[in-house]
């Protein structure tokens, strides 16, 4: 008899594959276990196994086709067997196995956290078989319905008459492939099967959609509920009039290890439970004018809103935090510190973090590229435009120092000053805040260590910078206090991996740490 | 080995298997003998036996049970038939005066090893004084055991275990489900200890407490409520010593319960029972005990005796007064 | 019982201890079923007491004493001496070794026999009535019930049965000394087969008939050669007579019959036997009190599983239609038992056979050419003569014939009729072959044994298909 194969479930978060290659024929034997077909998922390639042993009766797809998973893909002929479920089951789980060492392979640098998608396509592939299993073991209702006996001449021996009535399977629905059509006891079981698997599919498209959920969905929060408590009849009344539940009176003494709760409890509960109700009453009532507020979502706002959104979620952002010793750094900035003065420009130390910042993008130039996603590319810039975050009233700008590795660390810092100012009273040009190949953010000037910056989309990365101060240092074995720059740089993970950031972190890290570095640069 | 009875021959059987293994063992009563027992409890018995261990007597309650206690304080194990529960008033001065009150009175020289066998309730259309259930005037008596069983399996066992019992035992025997239904009780002697209840149903919601012919028709209200409410039956077996630990284990899971018994209302055992529950467990109480029961009058004539026996109608109408409260 | 009343309990009460009851009765203790069976009369009904055995010990002693005294054809010469008294001693020997049989199984199988009249109170709650045995009545408390109370002669009008000069067939196969002449008040089959073992006992018999042939419902040529074989034997027929009254005279009864027109004829002889069919019971078992209604014809009415309106109470046998056979009976009452017991069983059989033990038999199953075509079958009819049997030839019976009707597209067999020698055996196998869902094939193609009657069978399948060896086929 007939045995259809489904595409299993080849590994985590996988929804479709597509058929590289068929490894048998039409009419070709088969035994159970035997690769039938090569199949492509996201992850990896992988065999499929026959479930039965039998011959090949039909292939329903052609190489290259990309299948859904669950999709008929083959049908076997297979003699006289009877659960179809147990042993699909076993070629999925098998399939599965297979698979998934491939996935975890890729999943091995332990980054790319699963987006929204997986946990669908993972909760599915668990859950499928179980449906799917029990209806078709059972093959027709337990108990056999009673069947009404069929007017007019039947053609089946009396026991193929009774075989139906026991499968619940009305005689008039099944074709007899005996001589002239007479019903035989394999039409009655066939006709059966098919009944129970058109359930099961039934069943199986039914619960599908409900897998699909996440998995873990966020616990209700639990409410302190015992089942059982004790009390007088008195304090039962009690709480019965005032509408108290028992079980959810906190309790403070106990008897033979149950909670006891007494009537003054109960009344002090019922008294809490009627001040919360008012003051929610009362919130809900609109007396609200002193407890909540609303401010219109829109302008600058709702523009810095929307590009955060668009970065993160189409960026998969990574952090990466180091700290470096600035104690050179610092000395250097106060050496030269009075001379920028003389010149009217003020020094801070994010010129020298911009320059070691180019310094580094030269060695790492996929940090300061753009992903074409239309194009398929990844657009290597070999220019430097940093954009510096800038805090204004309307909210964060980020201005743009153009060709960075062409300026003096004068330049840059009148530069810097130049465009904060004039973000502040809003009348940067627009130009001025575009084109940015890589930006810097400087939360540190206000305060913190580390950050998770959002990139400066379409950027590829972007530096935050913590508080310069002295933190502890471990030198030779020593604590010692010295000023350190804590660094957060976020990059997008599909452009570049985490080693990389951390070897351009790490580069930056140098220059700061020895900013005579630079002078080579 | 197990044959498929009903609960009077059950008793026939325990008799019997008691009588073969232990010569001391003697039946008494009227009609017991060449008659076999007006409800065939003892056919066959005085043919197997003889006239020396299964003895008709005259029809003289008060001397049955006199005789056998007379019996009982030498050595022997008389099993005496009162015919009718209702007849044993004469006989009653006989039973609380001298056999509850001979361990007591001769400091334990002597005790009264007899078992009062007798079939009571009503429900079989009969006249005046055959459808006694007066089991509480037996439960009020220290020194006497009493039992009611329910079942044929519960009857051969609990008969034998009176026989073995040192201290009178009065053993009311539900005649309306006499011949009601068969069950598979083993051959041979067995033991059903005494002063142990069974748990015939497990429940969370409401316990009831029953025994002897009206387990039935509770166990038939609870599988008709059995969507609504999960009812705990519990047949308790022996009215004296009742088991305590049983019932207060069932009330404080449930925390309700119904009693359930044909005897009248005023002063019967539903009463003792719900005393000792609020007793023991007052603080699990979340309603009051229910009793449902026979009302406080004499026994009807049978025109009425479907009113007066708490059947299944009016069990479910208590229960559900005891889970709504 | 000395006072008040214990009504026992049981699982299945069965009521009427016939070939439906005590079938049902037996298959449900195999089944381990805690059974109760009544029986007012006698264990095994009217089949085992008053019917189909009787008849059929009568009908073979009588062959037996006739075959004998006519066989000179074969050199056999002899004149049987035939002492009816002793005739009718032993047929009641064979009946109470077979109702004593049932007794026995019925305890082997955990059923109690309960002797007394059954009648519902309410619908789990009968009580029995053991008349005359001074006990007085019981109440006994039931799941689940099974009517099987049967059927009994129809009384006619005028003709109410005294067991002297108006017998039933009951009656008629009980006297003590054969009388000198009968009046036999119906030819449907039990009025034929008492006519020939009367006749062949040398009873002067007359058979008065309403319709205008002998066994109405059988086909004319099945009929025909009964009727043939029953004049030879010296029986008189009158057709289109309604009896009417009858009185008693010097000889014994004078029966007046009237026909169509009005015109009166009379009959008189020593008896006469009323067999104008059978009426079922349903008096006797209270069903007011279970509200169970009755039909037109005072029947049952049951569903295919045997189970009455009321889902625990359940009707099989005579008490719910026709045919009124005892094999339909205990079919139904084995069914009943299973259902009862949670099988998954049902009525579901293609077809009953049926016999007349008259000289010759007639065995009939399923359709026949007529029935096929209305039912919207294309019949092929296969027919072989058991003249052209070489057995038949052998046993000095060759009159009759095997008539098979099937589908002629499909082959599948859909009835025959056979009306000769053993035609009463030679039914079963192709009451087999419909219910199997053979074809004329599959039929033909198996050997069968030579030389027996069978093989006519396998021959008419062969006719059927065309090739048949020892007729020409058409």
């Amino acid at each position: 008899m007939a045995r259809e194969f489904k595409l299993p479930d080849v590994g985590e978060g996988v929804a479709e594959g597509e058929i590289l290659e068929w490894l048998v024929e039409e009419g070709d034997a088969v035994t159970e276990d035997q690769p039938v077909a090569e199949v492509e998922t996201d992850k990896a390639v992988v065999e499929v196994p026959s479930p039965v042993n039998g011959t090949v009766r039909e292939i329903h797809y052609d190489p290259g086709s990309v299948v859904e998973v669950g999709s008929v893909i083959v049908t076997f002929d297979v003699e006289g067997e009877e659960a179809a479920g147990e042993e699909v089951e076993a070629a999925e789980s098998e399939a599965t196995g297979e698979a998934a060492p491939g996935a975890a392979e890729s999943e091995a640098t332990g980054e790319a956290a699963p987006g929204a998608a997986e946990p669908e396509a993972g909760g599915e592939a668990a859950a499928k078989p179980a449906p799917g299993d029990g209806a078709v073991e059972t093959g027709a209702p337990d108990s056999p319905a009673e069947l009404e006996i069929d007017e007019g001449r039947q053609f089946a021996p009396p026991s193929v008459r009774r075989l139906a009535r026991e499968l619940g399977v009305s005689l008039a629905t099944v074709e007899g492939t005996g001589p002239s059509g007479r019903i035989t006891a394999q039409d009655v079981r066939a006709a059966a099967e098919a009944a129970a698997a058109g359930t099961a599919a039934e069943e199986e498209s039914a619960t599908r959609p409900r897998d699909s959920e996440p998995a873990d969905a966020t616990p209700a929060p639990e409410v302190e509920r015992r089942d059982r408590t004790l009390a007088t009849p008195k304090a039962r009344g009690v709480a019965a009039d005032l509408g108290v539940d028992i079980d959810q009176v906190p309790a403070v003494e106990e008897r033979e290890g149950e909670a006891l709760v007494t009537e003054a409890a109960i009344r002090q509960f019922a008294d809490a439970q009627q001040a919360a109700q008012t003051a929610d009453a009362a919130a809900v009532a609109g007396t609200a004018g002193e407890r909540e507020e609303r401010v219109e979502y829109r302008g600058v706002r709702r523009t810095i809103g929307d590009r955060m959104e668009e970065s993160k979620y189409t960026a998969p952002h990574v952090s990466h935090h180091d700290t470096v010793d600035a104690s050179r750094l610092v000395e250097v900035r106060a050496e030269l510190k009075e001379r920028a003065e003389a010149r009217e420009v003020k020094l801070t130390y994010m010129p020298f973090v911009m320059k070691a910042v180019v310094a580094a993008l030269k060695e790492f130039p996929f940090l300061n590229s753009t992903l074409d996603e239309e194009a398929d590319e990844i657009v290597l810039k070999h220019y430097y435009h940093i954009g510096i975050a800038v805090a204004t009233d309307a909210g964060l700008m980020v201005p743009v120092v153009e060709n960075v590795d062409q300026k003096g660390i004068l330049q840059l810092a009148q530069e810097v000053t130049d465009l904060a100012a004039q973000a502040r009273d809003r009348s940067i040009a627009l130009e001025d805040l575009q084109g940015s190949t890589f930006s810097i953010t400087n939360f540190g000037a206000i305060g913190g260590e580390y950050a998770t910056p959002i990139i400066n989309y379409p950027e590829v990365g972007i530096l935050g910078l913590g508080a310069i101060q002295e933190r502890p240092v471990a030198v030779d074995g020593e604590v010692v206090a010295r000023p350190t720059l804590p660094l957060s740089l976020s990059i997008d993970h599909r452009v570049v991996d985490g080693a990389i950031a951390a070897e351009f972190t790490n580069t930056v890290m140098e220059y700061v740490k020895n900013p005579a570095l630079l002078l080579i640069e | 080995m197990a044959e498929s009875l009903t609960l009077v021959q059950a008793v026939r059987d325990g008799l019997h298997d008691k009588m073969a293994e232990d010569d001391a063992v003697i039946v008494m009563g009227e009609d017991v003998g060449a008659n076999g027992g007006v409800f065939r409890a003892t056919e066959g018995l005085y043919d197997e036996f003889g006239e020396d261990r299964v003895i008709d007597t005259p029809l003289s309650e008060s001397g049955i049970v006199g005789t056998a206690i007379g019996m009982a304080a030498y050595g022997l194990k008389p099993v005496p038939e009162i015919q009718f529960s209702g007849f044993m008033y004469p006989g009653f001065d006989q039973l609380i005066s001298h056999a509850a009150r001979l361990r007591n009175r001769s400091r334990g020289r002597f005790s009264a090893p007899l078992v009062l066998r007798a079939p009571m309730g009503g429900g079989i259309r009969a006249p005046e004084l055959h459808s006694e259930s007066k089991e509480a005037f037996y439960s009020h008596e220290p020194g006497l055991k009493v039992v009611i069983p329910s079942t044929p399996h519960d009857t051969k066992g609990l008969l034998i275990a009176a026989i073995d019992d040192p201290d009178p035992v009065v053993f009311l025997e539900p005649k309306k489900i006499y011949r009601s239904f068969r069950e598979d009780v083993p051959d041979g002697t067995y033991e059903v200890p005494l002063g142990e209840a069974a748990v015939r149903r497990e429940g969370a919601d409401l316990s009831v407490f029953t025994w002897g012919a009206m387990t039935r028709p509770t166990l038939a209200a609870a599988e008709t409520l059995a969507d609504e409410i999960d009812l705990e039956v519990v047949d308790l077996r022996t009215l004296s010593p009742i088991d305590w630990d049983t019932i207060v284990e069932s009330f404080k899971k449930t925390g309700r319960a119904a009693v359930v018994h044909e005897a009248p209302k005023t002063g019967g055992l539903g009463a003792e029972i719900a005393a000792t529950i609020q007793e023991e467990a007052l603080l699990y109480q979340e309603a009051p005990v229910e009793r449902i029961t026979g009302f406080d009058v004499q026994y009807p004539l049978y025109a009425l005796e479907d009113y007066y026996l708490p059947e299944a109608a009016r069990v479910e109408a208590g229960i559900r007064e005891a889970f709504e409260f | 019982m000395v006072v008040g009343d214990v009504s026992t309990g049981t699982e299945l009460a069965v009521i009427g201890a016939g070939t439906g009851g005590y079938v049902a009765a037996i298959r449900a203790g195999q089944l381990g079923m805690d059974v109760t069976l009544f029986e007012d009369d006698a264990v095994g009904g009217t089949c085992l007491n008053y019917g189909c055995i009787p008849s059929k010990a009568l009908i073979t002693a009588t062959d037996v004493a006739h075959e004998a005294g006519n066989a000179e054809e074969m050199g056999v010469y002899a004149d049987p001496e035939v002492a009816v008294d002793e005739m009718v001693e032993w047929k009641n020997g064979v009946v109470s070794q077979l109702t004593g049989g049932v007794e026995k199984l019925c305890k082997a199988n955990g059923v109690e026999v309960v002797e007394g009249r059954a009648e519902f109170q309410d619908e789990h709650t009968l009580r029995v009535a053991h008349g005359g045995q001074g006990q007085g009545s019981e109440t006994y408390e039931f799941e689940h019930a099974i009517i099987a109370t049967g059927s009994r002669p129809i009384e006619i009008p005028g003709f109410e049965f005294d067991g002297d000069h108006v017998l039933s067939s009951r009656h008629a196969l009980d006297f003590a000394g054969e009388p000198d002449s009968v009046v036999v008040v119906g030819a449907g089959y039990i009025g034929m087969e008492l006519s020939m073992v009367l006749a062949k006992l040398d009873v002067d018999v007359t058979v008065v008939e309403m319709l205008e042939d002998v066994l109405p419902g059988y086909e004319d040529d099945l009929a025909r050669p009964v009727k043939k074989r029953a004049e030879e034997l010296g029986i008189d027929f009158s057709f289109g007579q309604a009896a009417d009254s009858w009185e008693e005279t010097e000889e014994g009864v004078l029966v007046r019959t009237e026909d169509e027109e009005g015109n009166v004829s009379e009959f008189e002889a020593e008896k006469t036997i009323v067999a104008v069919g059978r009426a079922p019971v349903t008096d006797t078992v209270n069903l007011e009190a279970i509200g169970l209604e009755t039909d037109d014809d005072g029947f049952i009415e049951t569903d295919d599983r045997a189970r009455t309106e009321l889902e625990h109470i359940y009707a099989v046998g005579d008490v719910v239609g026709e045919p009124m056979l005892a094999h339909k009976a205990s079919k139904e009452g084995t069914v009943a038992a299973e259902v009862i017991a949670g099988e998954a069983s049902a009525l579901d059989y293609q077809a009953i056979p049926a016999a007349v033990f008259t000289d010759p038999e007639i065995g009939t199953v399923g359709m026949t050419e007529a029935a096929a075509e209305e039912e919207g079958f294309e019949p092929v009819v296969g027919r072989f003569p058991f003249r052209a049997s070489g057995r038949a030839l052998t046993t000095g019976h060759s009159d009759g014939f095997v008539r098979v009707v099937a589908d002629e597209d499909s082959g599948f067999i859909l009835g025959a009729q056979v009306v000769g020698p053993e035609a009463s055996e030679l039914i079963a196998e192709l009451a087999l072959a419909i219910e199997m869902g053979a074809t004329l094939e599959d039929v033909a193609t198996t050997i069968h044994t030579h030389p027996t009657l069978a093989e006519s069978v396998m021959e008419a399948t062969e006719n059927a298909l065309g090739h048949a060896i020892h007729i020409l086929n058409r």
